[in-house]
């Protein structure tokens, strides 16, 4: 079937795999144990807005199904790239969890599958906490700590900003891989780790 | 998993597609078994046009870079042309091909490499000016179709027979001008009574590589068109906003016509000359006509799909 897809120069749109978004949990408390990192109750879903009513409709119904939920916050975004995010904010992690499912399963329940490209939790370290960077000298040395989940892989990838201009913190990245190898699916191929220089999620 | 879509196949462009690489391969077979049953010594020329086709394979992104005089650029020389290439390599779920810049004014973008693992996009200074960013991602959306579809790997080898007839009928030309059909010149030292029958079999297979030479040129630069419109369409629903890639072809070929163009035509000139048609250059957006569809039924496919995304899936 590939070599006729080949012949034929056709592609079929990708579709997401939203199932290793629930291995997030484990993910938490191994973060929280072994680096002293816990969720900051935000979270992003970027999509690629397609035109049309159709499309329009559905992010409509995705904000209203969120509205229903009890603690939960959603606003819509654009980023300077042409992808809209939708960025949810709930203190409870599991409750988070489920809410950036609702937002896929929707898309993805009415077709809009492919135009899904990444989901991002917002990571902070504990104030106080024995390994706060922040602890000792007063400033922050990063900008946030993110995972991103890569649906059309099914695999995330850690991104940790740093404060000064689109540089990131490479070796805080690699350690988070290494002690998260265990929970999450992580992304071997590191040239698919783009960075997501002012993504609206905290 | 459900596998929803909102875009049925092309089955039209389907059909015409498959028509055409089947009338390729068939002239392909009717030209060996020809060649084969005349038994001239046709070894050395396969071995030649082997050759070729194998270094147009095989280098085909550095011949293509070379003569665009593209230059690869890292993500901290290009970050944002970066971001765009990542993000919808993302959205394909594909890896990334490699980024270049060529510093031409003419606006123009190709991909070029033989699968996924050599791609290399690149876009000219010229097309980086001229269009905004959202237009600027529909072309590379384009081109990344290109490169998903494997587009220099099949037109390199669908351009082989182009290759062997077109070296066939020089050869055989050469051999004629220079050696005289088998004798029968001024200074026929020895011919002998076969020299008339070897000169109207070489005739005869010059006229036939000649016309082989002649009908692979139009199938090759069909079925290249029939693919530009494959990648249109995968591209345009990548973004999911056929209009904006409408919009930068609209810009481009505006722009191309009224740029004096000397390098890229220049070159389609001189495929008379070279043993294959210019493919080796990769496929670009809109720089040789003849290997694109028109504008308008470029636009017409975008419009249709456009439409398509407005109804209930």
């Amino acid at each position: 079937m590939k070599l006729f897809d080949v012949l034929l120069g056709r592609t079929k749109p990708a579709q997401p795999n939203l199932d290793h978004l629930f291995g997030l949990p484990g993910a938490e408390i191994t973060l929280e144990a072994s680096l002293g990192l816990k969720p900051t109750g935000q979270a992003g879903v970027c999509f690629k807005p397609a035109t049309g009513q159709q499309f329009a409709q559905t992010t409509t119904e995705v904000e209203q199904l969120l509205d229903l939920g009890e603690g939960v916050k959603i606003h819509e975004e654009s980023d300077s790239y042409g992808y809209r995010w939708a960025v949810i904010e709930d203190s409870d992690f599991g409750d988070l969890i489920n809410e950036v499912h609702v937002v896929n399963t929707t898309l993805e329940d009415h077709g809009w599958g492919p135009q899904l490209l990444c989901s991002v939790f917002g990571f902070a370290p504990i104030p106080g906490g024995a390994s706060d960077p922040a602890g000792s000298t007063g400033a922050p040395k990063v900008a946030g700590t993110y995972l991103v989940y890569l649906y059309k892989r099914g695999s995330f990838y850690p991104f940790v900003p740093l404060p000064a201009a689109e540089k990131r913190d490479s070796d805080r990245e690699r350690l988070l891989k290494v002690t998260l190898a265990t929970d999450l699916a992580m992304e071997p191929d590191l040239e698919r780790w783009f960075p997501l220089w002012g993504l609206p999620v905290h | 998993m459900s596998t929803k879509t909102r875009f049925p196949a092309d089955r039209g462009l389907t059909a015409r597609m498959l028509t055409t690489v089947f009338l390729l391969g068939l002239l392909y077979a009717l030209f060996v078994t020809v060649l084969f049953l005349v038994g001239l010594k046709l070894v050395f020329i396969l071995v030649i046009a082997f050759v070729l086709l194998f270094v147009q394979y095989f280098y085909s992104d550095r011949i293509a870079l070379y003569s665009m005089k593209g230059k690869i650029v890292t993500r901290e020389q290009a970050p944002k042309l970066h971001a765009v290439v990542d993000r919808l390599c993302a959205l394909a779920n594909m890896p990334k091909p490699q980024v270049a810049i060529a510093d031409v004014d003419m606006p123009n973008a190709f991909a070029t490499g033989r699968d996924q693992k050599h791609a290399v996009v690149c876009v000219t200074t010229g097309i980086l000016r001229r269009l905004d960013e959202s237009e600027l991602e529909a072309v590379l959306a384009h081109e990344l179709s290109h490169v998903a579809h494997r587009d220099v790997a099949v037109m390199t080898i669908a351009s082989f027979l182009g290759i062997l007839a077109g070296l066939l009928t020089r050869v055989l030309a050469y051999a004629g001008l220079f050696g005289g059909f088998g004798g029968g010149g001024n200074r026929s030292r020895g011919g002998g009574g076969g020299g008339g029958q070897l000169a109207l079999l070489e005739l005869g297979m010059l006229a036939f590589s000649a016309l082989i030479y002649a009908i692979s040129f139009v199938l090759i630069r069909t079925l290249s068109r029939y693919r530009e419109l494959a990648a249109d369409r995968s591209g345009a629903i990548l973004i999911g906003q056929p209009r904006l890639l409408a919009q930068a072809l609209v810009k481009v070929s505006g722009e191309m016509s009224r740029v004096p163009t000397r390098d890229l035509r220049a070159a389609e000139h001189f495929n008379a000359f070279f043993f294959a048609p210019a493919f080796a250059k990769g496929v670009s957006l809109s720089s040789l006509f003849s290997t694109h569809p028109t504008l308008e039924r470029r636009l017409a496919q975008l419009t249709e799909l456009e439409a398509q995304m407005g109804r209930a899936a």
